[in-house]
């Protein structure tokens, strides 16, 4: 509610709810892009519509909220903007990305990415992503991406028998007929497991400077 | 009245099953173990969770993402006692009371009274849906592609009414939803339609990729955004069960609690958001002494609490019987209903009478549960939400691009989540609220579907949709709806209802 008694402040220029201007700036341009990608399409008649009529009636309805809420804008005080973070944004879609070209093979034109599977895939995600908070630690989120991969294998690939690829594609070839998939799996896991183990266990001598930041976390 | 006894029976005698009673009891633990986390609602927690019910039979599938939804949903609540973050848009008036009676010692009663109301509400109501379940599916059965049209519409104008913050912006979204709901073949004639040429869109987009976009990783970006002071409850908890006096000023609000979140639950819309709204504003009204809500009232937990759970409940009722999900999360239900191949509807009680009462049996069973896992665990979601926010995001983040990869074995799927997640976090920063994009989104490819068909069978007449008498009625109930909600009077009400907390 703050920000509202923010934006009765005297002294601030014509435009009196910025959120909303821009808000409706987007959805205008929003609408204008439906009704360009749609207009290609045939309309069709009410009795037989065709793939065109909804896309470019709901195109002009945004149109028209957005119109709306620019002139609002002008008329009735309003929230100013809200200043947006990057790093955690960027960061977050890095991991998503990195996850999404490794799990299998990706092709995006002359680019192409070997598959890598779950094994490389899952810590990739938890470690990139981690880093969104400038409050990561690289071997925190170790332990974390070595149990989280574990665990996971285990359930979708061992349990729930999810057609997810666990492992690198030329690993799988290269080993294929020597080991069962499943028993890879399982052998896979425990390393994962007794590396996360051990690191956990190797931290423990370096804890002394770590105890206050521990306890400082219960309330952050 | 021998037929419901019958029905029930029916119903028990599944989900009684062994195999039933497990994977119910696994949904209500595991949904409420990742309910408990701050930041993790029950849509993210669902759609997460998607994938690991694909192996089972429906309606063992369909029992535990139940499970899931009321687990989490109970989830929630327990974040908001303990630690005054409310785990979803329905439990943030738990933590007025709820967590003052927390900071006073007394956790323990503010989780049992909720557990305890909950439970009773959950009775009700599944007795509730039991009992009207067949009369609104003959209802269902009358209804023409017209007056579905109309109740959608009415679905959607509810839910811009009961959205918060500007009416115009949730207009606005819900306009987009069905925009998003456009794209990919069109249906009737084959034609791609705003596909850009991107074979990853001639199917359309995907239902659990929107939803985890939006809800999953859009949250966890908002949550990064401000370093979260997290008052987790240092206190004991206390005692669990309440005493006689407590549940003597208990009972009461439990059931005006129960009465008015299952009547707001079944309307269309997510009218379940509005429930414990409603319900702590007639507790305070009633109160001999208001001054006591928000100072650790046990009222103000009791009522709303079992108001949440009963609109949970009755919120299955519009989508087992009419096939229209009332809210995001009926939404991620119809999903998975469409994976096992069972199309929701009227159709479901006739044809799948196992699933139908099968599932009603088990919400019984699972809020029992709830009660019994619930109470001697409170000290396992302690621990937990003692974990930091820095370890807890990376792991929603792996768990969704899992989730979200095993569902299509898609890596566009993935990149989509992320995609959808930056345009959710920058809808949240100018205002603009995600749900009724997704309620329009889900209901739009129903409503055009249905649209198309009136007019096809009117011969283009758009008059139709006034001469039908139940169709024009329930435009009529839309529009007086829409201006009563613009009105500046009216509004203000609206606002005040929601900044009660």
């Amino acid at each position: 509610m703050s920000e509202l008694d923010h934006g009765r402040e005297p002294g601030r220029g014509i435009v009196r709810a910025p959120q909303s201007l821009v808000a409706g700036l987007g959805l205008v341009a929003l609408a204008l892009f439906g009704l360009w990608a749609g207009s290609d399409l045939p309309q069709g008649t009410l009795r037989a519509m065709g793939p065109g009529l909804m896309p470019r009636w709901l195109s002009i309805g945004v149109g028209i909220c957005g119109l709306a809420l620019v002139a609002v804008s002008f008329v009735r005080d309003g929230e100013p903007l809200a200043g947006a973070a990057w790093r955690g944004p960027v960061v977050v879609t890095l991991a998503i990305l990195a996850f999404a070209v490794t799990i299998r093979p990706f092709s995006l034109g002359p680019v192409a990415t070997p598959g890598l599977g779950l094994i490389v895939a899952g810590p990739l995600a938890v470690i990139v992503g981690g880093y969104a908070t400038p409050e990561a630690r690289l071997r925190e989120l170790l332990i974390l991406a070595l149990f989280l991969t574990a665990g996971c294998m285990l359930l979708f690939g061992d349990l729930l028998n999810l057609p997810i690829p666990i492992f690198p594609v030329a690993l799988v070839d290269a080993l294929s007929g020597t080991l069962s998939s499943r028993t890879l799996l399982r052998l896979a896991a425990g390393l994962l497991c007794v590396g996360g183990l051990a690191l956990l266990v190797l931290g423990r001598g370096q804890r002394r400077e770590g105890v206050d930041v521990a306890t400082h976390s219960l309330t952050t | 009245m021998s037929d419901l006894v019958s029905n029930l029976g029916l119903g028990f005698s599944i989900a009684l099953s062994l195999q039933n009673l497990a994977l119910c009891f696994l949904g209500c633990l595991v949904g409420t173990l990742i309910g408990v986390l701050p930041g993790v609602g029950p849509i993210a927690t669902i759609a997460m969770l998607l994938p690991i019910t694909f192996g089972l039979d429906p309606v063992g599938a369909l029992i535990m993402l139940a499970g899931i939804y009321y687990g989490a949903q109970y989830g929630g609540s327990t974040t908001a006692i303990l630690v005054n973050i409310p785990g979803e848009a329905t439990s943030v008036i738990t933590t007025l009371d709820g967590h003052q009676m927390a900071r006073q010692g007394r956790a323990g009663i503010a989780l049992g009274i909720a557990a305890i109301g909950s439970f009773c509400a959950g009775t009700v109501a599944t007795m509730l849906i039991a009992a009207i379940g067949a009369p609104l599916t003959r209802l269902a059965l009358v209804f023409g592609p017209a007056e579905y049209f109309a109740l959608m519409v009415m679905g959607l104008v509810f839910a811009v009414v009961l959205a918060r913050g500007s009416i115009l912006k949730a207009v606005a979204m819900i306009l987009v939803g069905i925009l998003l709901a456009t794209v990919g073949t069109d249906l009737e004639t084959g034609q791609e339609r705003l596909t850009f040429g991107f074979a990853f869109l001639t199917d359309g987009i995907d239902f659990s990729v929107l939803a985890m976009g939006l809800f999953g990783i859009a949250e966890i970006l908002r949550n990064l955004d401000h370093t979260e002071t997290r008052d987790v409850v240092r206190q004991h908890i206390g005692r669990l069960l309440p005493g006689r006096e407590d549940l003597r000023q208990a009972a009461g609000p439990i059931l005006r609690g129960t009465a008015i979140g299952s009547m707001l639950g079944i309307l269309p819309g997510n009218g379940a958001v509005l429930g414990p709204f409603a319900a702590y504003t007639v507790e305070k009204r009633i109160a001999r002494d208001p001054s006591r809500f928000g100072r650790g009232a046990i009222e103000g937990v009791a009522g709303p609490e079992s108001a949440n759970n009963a609109g949970a409940q009755t919120s299955f009722i519009p989508l087992l019987t009419l096939g229209i999900p009332p809210n995001a999360v009926m939404a991620l239900m119809v999903g998975a209903m469409t994976i096992h191949g069972i199309v929701p509807g009227p159709g479901v009680m006739t044809k799948n009478p196992n699933l139908f009462w099968g599932m009603i049996a088990s919400m019984w069973l699972g809020n029992l549960m709830l009660l019994v896992i619930n109470l001697p665990l409170v000290g396992v979601w302690v621990r937990l939400l003692k974990v930091p926010y820095r370890l807890m995001f990376p792991a929603i983040l792996m768990f969704c691009a899992i989730g979200i990869y095993s569902i299509n074995a898609l890596p566009t799927d993935v990149m989509l989540i992320g995609v959808f997640g930056l345009i959710g976090y920058v809808l949240i920063k100018f205002g603009f609220e995600p749900a009724p994009l997704l309620l329009g989104f889900v209901l739009g490819k129903l409503m055009e579907e249905y649209l198309r068909r009136a007019l096809t069978l009117s011969r283009g007449d758009a008059m139709v949709f006034l001469e039908r008498p139940i169709c024009a009625g329930l435009f009529a109930i839309s529009i007086i709806m829409l201006v009563a909600a613009l009105m500046p009077s009216l509004r203000r009400s609206r606002d005040d209802v929601f900044s009660e907390a």
